[in-house]
């Protein structure tokens, strides 16, 4: 039995607030919520149903110009810049009066994710802990993803697909630990799209990703694919191959290049093939190879239910076919969230952060909080779990 | 110590000593990514912070210094705006 009591709420409150500061990568977020103080959350498996309440959710997002990237440098000025006036907003909207007396708990993203904008944030929470004497967690990020998606969807013990700008994992619970049943060999899924977009050269605003989903809708060669390698190994993934197949694609498409076969009919040189053709035949083909190894998870732990979190896993299609496997399974199926959650946020840190925070895992000493570059989902030990 | 060394010493002043010892509180955790030609010591006298850099040359020096007071720059934001929120 685990119980999720062990730390009572400050001040004799009945309830626990927790704070949440995320800046893994480009976006940044600050988010506020609240626990009840619940009898039966004493013993029980209760962790993904706490009766969040989510006070405030802000996020900052730094968006780069069409065709480039997102520099480490660069997003941690940003995050620097914007930090403490999304804190204030967030705090605000949330109604703290006094973040001392108020907020039982901050919590940051230790890891993973790059450096110079995790660095940046976790100076300011390191700075308002000690000004308001309120402990500091440290969250690993993927973890945080998981327990939102979890107490938002209410899923118990789903096979999660964790598919973002920088991971692509999939995970299931077992003892203690989230481990990780399959994951990509070299880029993330996220980050195969976002360069696409980039080769592209479409706006980056709201997010590469979504604009890709976009385009694949008006694809009107949905019947006939442009054939992609499709690079499942095992259990895992490997994208970089493809990313750069479609590259040469786009780029002979760009140029005008009748030699290639694949865009061109060879005969009377008409264009057969479309960016929008592209975009959706990636997406399709990524996302087959996404749906192939979690099925292959669910059957290896029994499971029929797949929680789908991260920042890819706002976009329909994926959401759709795994769906369809789903429902070919018997009786299974799928939790998604939309995108103030699946995005990196706040509230998913406070979320995995209180939870560490109630089962009395709190920073001792600010060398803990030296942030993590490389911190993997299985290193973390889930003691909120049964 | 560094065979050859270019050396800086910083005095920033705070309202107090309590934030003066925060921020070398704050500072103190990250290690340096090249200890081997860059190090940087932290501590608080009175109100004020005082950062002692140590490096193998003047452009190691500079870029280490830019980046600590990139650091010190979000902590007295924070104070100032989150203090007496």
């Amino acid at each position: 039995m685990v119980n999720l009591n062990k730390i009572p709420p400050k001040n004799g409150r009945k309830y626990y607030v927790a704070l949440g500061l995320e800046g893994s990568a480009n976006k940044l977020g600050v988010g506020v919520i609240k626990h009840p103080f619940l009898e039966n959350h004493e013993s029980g498996d209760l962790s993904h149903d706490c009766g969040v309440e989510i006070l405030s959710n802000i996020r900052d997002t730094y968006i780069t110009p069409p065709g480039e990237g997102f520099l480490p440098r660069d997003t941690a000025r940003h995050h620097r810049n914007w930090c403490v006036r999304i804190i204030k907003k967030a705090l605000i909207e949330a109604q703290i009066k006094d973040p001392g007396l108020d907020i039982d708990v901050i919590c940051f993203t230790k890891g993973p994710g790059m450096g110079a904008p995790l660095h940046s944030v976790v100076i300011a929470a390191r700075t308002c802990s000690l000004l308001w004497e309120v402990p500091l967690v440290g969250v690993n990020h993927c973890v945080g993803h998981i327990e939102m998606g979890r107490e938002i969807t209410k899923a118990e013990n789903p096979v999660v697909l964790y598919v973002s700008g920088g991971n692509t994992q999939v995970i299931a619970y077992s003892e203690n630990r989230y481990r990780i049943f399959g994951e990509t060999l070299d880029i993330a899924i996220g980050n195969c799209l976002d360069r696409f977009a980039r080769t592209l050269r479409i706006p980056n605003n709201p997010s590469p990703g979504y604009n890709i989903e976009q385009l694949a809708k008006k694809s009107t060669h949905k019947d006939s694919l442009v054939l992609l390698p499709y690079t499942v190994k095992g259990m895992d993934l490997s994208m970089s191959g493809i990313l750069a197949y479609v590259d040469i694609l786009a780029k002979d498409l760009f140029r005008g290049n009748k030699k290639n076969k694949v865009l061109f009919d060879q005969k009377t040189g008409e264009q057969k093939v479309t960016v929008e053709d592209l975009c959706y035949s990636l997406q399709e083909n990524l996302f087959a190879m996404l749906v192939e190894i979690t099925e292959r998870a669910m059957a290896h732990v029994n499971s029929n239910v797949v929680l789908i979190v991260g920042g890819v896993g706002c976009n329909v299609r994926l959401q759709e076919m795994m769906g369809t496997m789903c429902r070919d399974r018997a009786d299974g199926k799928v939790h998604a969230t939309d995108d103030r959650f699946c995005i990196d946020n706040g509230v998913m840190i406070a979320q995995a952060g209180l939870l560490q925070y109630r089962m009395g895992d709190i920073v001792t000493d600010l060398n803990e909080t030296v942030v993590q570059q490389k911190f993997r989902t299985d290193e973390v030990y889930v003691s909120w779990r049964e | 110590m560094f065979k050859k060394q270019s050396l800086e010493k910083l005095n920033i002043p705070f309202e107090t000593s309590k934030q003066a010892s925060i921020a070398a509180q704050v500072l103190k955790p990250d290690p340096q990514l090249r200890p081997e030609e860059f190090k940087v010591d932290y501590s608080s006298q009175g109100s004020d912070l005082v950062v002692n850099f140590q490096s193998v040359d003047d452009r190691v020096l500079r870029v280490g210094v830019s980046n600590v007071i990139d650091s010190i720059k979000t902590i007295i934001e924070t104070i100032d705006e989150l203090q007496d929120f």
